[in-house]
């Protein structure tokens, strides 16, 4: 058994150490207001709430009635929704699968939660079947969850449709969650879109993108190239050409920031993961930004 | 000697070959279109999303260029494969020679004694007509009188005949009587033998004369002999012209006779010269004193037609100018398909190189 839990840890380490910071510790922001042992503010007294909650040093201080608000200390649970189809058995880059990436930024995302005492639940699927792995804790069960969209995860795959994901992922879960969307969207579709918003109503949605090799490369690129989903291998002839690949940059940067513009109209927190190097900092990036979003 | 081959028919040497070489090409083609159409090569990468390619116009420009050379190379490819088989089967010509006209000997055979000189000038005249039209025989031309000389050996050289013609006809028309040219006299030096002046225009040895001009005699060569004379002899000589007949129709010449009267008061031996044409299957004419030299004419003009019949020389010969063309042709077309995209290559090479 592979241990991707281990080489996400190991990913981890280094990066707290780079950057001194709580990293694994409170990451995302809790959902819910409510009654915990966390300390959250203080507000004014009104009719009706608990006189348990009253901070009476504070009261006394400034001459007004004051109660603690805490945090609710619900355990909170995170999904992780992944698209598990053939475009994804295909290379990110010349170094890395998106296989790998897709693994790896999942685990990023779900050590953090188990870290944080969260349940960690799994949805992956391609067009033809989806599946779903209940809410649980533990780094084992974790690794579990990995392993199968490790497993999940071939050419042979049918090809991918993340809108089935989705609505896998609506009619299977319930309850209010932290939906951490892996996939390597290129745009929002239409049905994509339809998905997200209803989604976006009933979860806390994080958009993560897996970008793809640019196929027209030659330097420091495989040899030969098959495409995945058509089958065919990416002839010779139609790689190194420079004026093919600036347009072909421009195409993939023209998709990127529609997709961004799309989400952003959606009020879904997005972010592309590059490589592995890049993948946690572009996690965090989007935990920060999801903060933000929900305080605003 | 003019030899003309026609082409008949042209076949195959080894169709085997050309089978098993067709077997051959086709069998690579079919390997080399399944690996082609296989759908991991191995070692190969994956990539998603490629098909986004397809709308860059860039794209369709490199699709079209890139059909337009395959077109092309994979057509060479297959006509240099072609003429390569072609060559490969050793395509041959069967050649047919006809020999009919080209194997005939003709001795022109002149009494050139005073008194037939005049009628030598008109076979001499319509002989000259008939070598123009002659393609492939062989004319020669002896003249005698007690003795035999050879004024050209039997040659296919027709400018070179009709050159000796002209001079015979002008020598033969500057004789008389009285005082005969320089021409004659010199043109029939040599026949006249002054020690032996009671012989003269000894026909059956000139005849014999002539016979044995005839050379390369164990070929299955047309023979004929024209013996324009008026038959009087003087004299004896070695053969008579029974045995002169006997000794050409052993040697299978015919013997075509022109007589013609000769000096009035004489009488020739019209007889003896008939048996003997008859005796080897030729003709006798007499032509009499209102004899002209249409006479001539028509019995040489028989004699042309009397052609024996010969079975055709066949050849075999190897044909290769048809594969090679064709392989040249597809082994340069593959060339230029080659430099044109190595060319465009080195264009998209130094294109990168000025725009990093």
């Amino acid at each position: 058994m592979t241990a991707h839990l281990t080489r996400v840890k190991a990913r981890l380490s280094i990066h707290a150490h780079r950057k001194a910071r709580g990293l694994l510790e409170g990451e995302y922001a809790a959902i819910q207001v409510g009654r915990g042992i966390d300390f959250n503010d203080l507000r004014e007294y009104v009719r009706g709430d608990d006189v348990k909650d009253i901070d009476w040093k504070a009261s006394a201080r400034t001459r007004m009635l004051l109660i603690r608000r805490y945090v609710a200390e619900r355990k909170h649970t995170v999904v992780l929704a992944v698209s598990t189809g053939r475009s994804m058995a295909a290379m990110n880059d010349a170094q890395v699968s998106k296989r790998d990436l897709a693994v790896f930024v999942s685990g990023v995302m779900g050590y953090l939660a188990v870290r944080h005492g969260d349940l960690v639940a799994l949805v992956y699927g391609d067009a033809r079947r989806q599946h779903v792995r209940p809410p649980d804790n533990g780094e084992l069960y974790l690794e579990r969850l990995l392993g199968l969209v490790h497993d999940a995860i071939t050419p042979e795959a049918p090809p991918s449709d993340l809108a089935a994901v989705l609505d896998y992922v609506a009619r299977a879960i319930r309850r209010r969650t932290i939906l951490v969307v892996v996939s390597d969207e290129t745009s929002v579709s239409d049905q994509l879109a339809e998905s997200l918003r209803r989604l976006t109503a009933q979860h806390e949605v994080l958009f993560l993108t897996i970008g793809d090799l640019d196929p027209t490369i030659t330097a420091g690129a495989p040899r030969r190239l098959v495409d995945v989903d058509a089958g065919a291998e990416v002839p010779g002839w139609l790689r190194g050409d420079v004026r093919l690949q600036q347009e072909y940059a421009a195409l993939v940067a023209g998709e990127e920031s529609q997709l961004r513009r799309r989400l952003d109209q959606l009020g879904v927190v997005h972010e592309r993961v590059e490589d592995t190097e890049s993948a946690i900092a572009a996690v965090f990036r989007v935990l920060e930004r999801q903060k933000h979003a929900r305080r605003r | 000697m003019e030899l003309t081959w026609t082409t008949s028919d042209s076949e195959l040497k080894w169709p085997w070959l050309v089978v098993l070489l067709v077997v051959l090409v086709v069998a690579l083609l079919a390997v080399w279109v399944r690996i082609w159409w296989r759908r991991h090569p191995p070692g190969a990468s994956y990539v998603a999303h490629a098909t986004r390619l397809v709308s860059l116009p860039r794209y369709r420009t490199l699709v079209q260029r890139r059909r337009l050379l395959g077109g092309f190379g994979s057509v060479a490819a297959l006509v240099a494969c072609v003429g390569g088989i072609v060559l490969g089967g050793r395509v041959q010509e069967t050649q047919v020679m006809d020999r009919d006209e080209a194997s005939r000997d003709i001795m022109l055979c002149l009494d050139a004694s005073g008194s037939t000189a005049p009628w030598n000038v008109d076979v001499v005249q319509e002989f000259r007509d008939i070598v123009e039209g002659l393609e492939g025989e062989r004319i020669g031309l002896t003249v005698w009188n007690n003795a035999a000389i050879t004024k050209f050996p039997l040659t296919d050289d027709y400018d070179f005949v009709l050159d000796r013609l002209s001079e015979a006809e002008l020598a033969f028309a500057g004789w008389s009587e009285i005082y005969p040219s320089e021409e004659f006299d010199d043109y029939t030096a040599g026949t006249w033998s002054e020690e032996r002046q009671y012989q003269s225009s000894l026909v059956a040895d000139g005849l014999v004369s002539c016979v044995q001009r005839f050379d390369r005699l164990d070929e299955d060569r047309g023979r004929a002999l024209v013996l324009a004379t008026d038959g009087e002899q003087r004299g004896r000589g070695v053969y008579n012209l029974d045995e002169a007949a006997e000794y050409a129709a052993e040697d299978g010449i015919v013997i075509h006779v022109v007589a013609n009267p000769g000096e009035p008061d004489k009488e020739g031996d019209s007889d003896g010269l008939q048996a003997a044409a008859d005796e080897t299957g030729g003709t006798f004419a007499q032509l009499g004193t209102g004899g002209s030299a249409e006479d001539v004419v028509e019995e040489i003009n028989e004699l042309e037609a009397a052609k024996i019949e010969r079975p055709p020389l066949v050849q075999t010969v190897d044909e290769p100018r048809t594969g090679q063309v064709l392989a040249g042709i597809g082994v340069g077309l593959l060339l230029l398909v080659w430099t044109v995209q190595g060319l465009i290559a080195l264009a998209g090479r130094t294109n990168r190189g000025s725009t990093p």
